[in-house]
């Protein structure tokens, strides 16, 4: 590779996006501009257009029909990558169900950004909360650093299982946030991910068929296929991970868990909102607060088992969720209650939104949640935090 | 941990200015971070961009609630929407041909460092683009990052008019501490 990057690198999370994704060396690129995402595709395209990146860059008139040429090029054996945000994934939306059925290991970016109306442009993951059932892997990420790490990773995991993987990381806070990356060089990459190659694919050479109508026994069938690589994502993650780890000496577990040694509380949290809650948790141990943070990075499949591990024997669980479900609250608040039913010596689960709409929430504003939640009763309902 | 609030408007560029100001101290062995966040991406309206600067890498995510320091490009939008950001101690350098005494009996209680910035990026060839001259004025009343970091960021990212970008940013720097010197004599 030209112009090989020095190991620290000024990226914003956008700009790390990009890196990562031209480390990958993905074939083909369909890309659609949207705010906040705009700046990856933009400095893809650079990377192309100055023979740095060797993929076709094709630009469709919607981001429906750029999930259409990637499920195309996915399915004749190409590494895709594409990025989203807000409306435009909303628009995907058919499609993403049509990419995992089809078992095409797409690799997205979405920044997370308000879906209108009203019209927003601020941070939160209602946007891909809202696609958890449509066959995708999801990460939600916490920095720029761990965008890079997440979407090189990603397609290990995605090729691996043949399931489309989504990489979420928080407009503005993370997307526009500049701050030091370290960049892999090229060949560690290369070591860690070798070209695509699935074991069928459109071959005008080799004819197959893609898609037929089917019974209702193979419908039946093949969606039970498509959870059996959903559970095989936990292994090929972990797996992923150490290799990762060994290369670069950066880890990144599907959960993380900060400061957890002993806590009476454990602050659960995904995106941006993870390294604020970093700084809450450090400041409250400093007052001799038993708290921790647990980091939910990969959303789906849902770690129910390295969930209910991580919390067993936790007095007080505080979940944030810049995310809401009308006519239900906060998504990780209740898939956390759904996961940790019938747990030994239940936890009270404390349900806040948090963060909603870009909302600012300071470390100390966490830092005070913690204290709230645990003064008062658990409710079933996730509970408003005025901003 | 070093925050720091550029307030300006759509087109004006405090986020580049903000970003600038990251790199000059990542360039000194610091770590940053920087993002903004605009109303809708549209000329004129606030934009607010976020400075951290800390020896130890930067984990919050969040907006600045406080600021140690703001620079604020436009005169208009120092108003009590900004000044909630402000302590009593916070460096405020605004983008004004108004004198300090102006300041000091308008928003008494604030350390206000004016600088006709407009006027010295003219002088340059730079028509209304004032964030060079601001960055060099800025730099000297928070006395960081040193003045010869701060013009390498500027020459080394400036998409044109890199020299006169450059010098424009050492007049804000010496036209400042002109004033500063004057204020203690």
């Amino acid at each position: 590779m030209r112009n090989a990057p020095p190991d620290r690198m000024l990226l914003t999370g956008n700009h790390a996006v990009a890196w990562a994704a031209r480390l990958a060396r993905p074939k083909v690129l369909p890309v659609y501009p949207i705010t906040p995402q705009t700046p990856i595709l933009e400095k893809l395209s650079e990377f192309e257009a100055k023979g740095e990146l060797d993929a076709e860059v094709i630009t469709p008139e919607s981001e429906h029909s750029v999930m259409a040429a990637s499920i195309a090029a996915s399915l004749a054996g190409a590494r895709v990558f594409t990025a989203t945000a807000s409306q435009g994934l909303l628009l995907m939306h058919e499609l993403l169900h049509y990419a995992s059925g089809a078992r095409a290991p797409i690799v997205v970016a979405n920044v997370n950004r308000t879906v209108a109306s009203p019209w927003g442009f601020w941070p939160d993951e209602t946007d891909s909360l809202a696609q958890r059932d449509a066959g995708w892997i999801q990460f939600y990420c916490e920095s720029a650093q761990d965008c890079l790490d997440t979407v090189i990773a990603a397609f290990r995991i995605a090729e691996s299982v043949l399931v489309p993987a989504m990489v979420n990381l928080d407009a503005f806070y993370v997307s526009h946030a500049l701050e030091p990356v370290s960049v892999p060089g090229q060949e560690l990459v290369d070591a860690f991910l070798p070209p695509y190659s699935p074991p069928h694919r459109i071959d005008p050479q080799n004819p197959e068929s893609w898609g037929n109508v089917v019974s209702q026994e193979m419908y039946c069938r093949h969606r039970r296929d498509l959870g059996e690589a959903m559970a095989r994502v936990f292994e090929v993650a972990l797996e992923t991970e150490r290799e990762w780890s060994r290369l670069t000496g950066r880890s990144s577990p599907i959960i993380e868990r900060y400061r957890c040694e002993g806590a009476r509380t454990v602050i659960v949290a995904m995106g941006s909102l993870c390294g604020t809650a970093r700084d809450a948790v450090d400041a409250l141990r400093e007052g001799a607060e038993a708290v921790g943070l647990l980091k939910v990075r990969l959303f789906r499949p849902l770690p129910v088992e390295a969930l209910r591990a991580a919390l067993a024997g936790v007095a007080e669980i505080l979940v944030l969720d810049r995310n809401y479900s009308p006519g239900y609250g906060g998504v990780l608040h209740q898939e956390l209650r759904g996961a940790l039913y019938g747990i030994a010596d239940p936890p009270k689960i404390h349900g806040r939104l948090a963060g909603v709409g870009g909302v600012n929430v300071s470390a100390e504003r966490i830092a005070e949640l913690v204290r709230e939640a645990a003064a008062g009763e658990a409710r079933r309902e996730s509970v408003w935090v005025e901003g | 941990m070093l925050q720091i609030i550029i307030e300006g408007r759509g087109g004006q560029g405090a986020q580049t200015a903000g970003n600038l100001l990251a790199s000059a101290f990542f360039a000194e062995g610091l770590e940053v971070q920087s993002f903004a966040t605009y109303g809708g991406a549209r000329r004129g309206t606030p934009v607010r961009s976020i400075i951290r600067i800390d020896d130890r890498p930067i984990r919050t995510r969040s907006d600045i609630e406080r600021a140690d320091a703001i620079l604020c490009f436009d005169s208009s939008l120092l108003d009590a929407r900004l000044l909630r950001a402000a302590r009593p101690d916070t460096l405020i350098v605004v983008n004004s041909v108004r004198e300090p005494g102006h300041f000091a009996n308008a928003l008494p209680g604030y350390r206000v460092v004016p600088v006709d910035g407009i006027g010295l990026a003219r002088r340059h060839g730079l028509g209304r683009i004032v964030n060079s001259v601001l960055l060099g004025a800025f730099a000297r009343a928070l006395e960081a990052p040193p003045l010869a970091v701060l013009e390498r960021a500027i020459s080394d990212e400036a998409p044109a008019l890199k020299e006169a970008n450059a010098a424009a940013c050492e007049e804000g720097y010496r036209t400042v501490d002109a004033q500063l010197k004057r204020g203690m004599a």
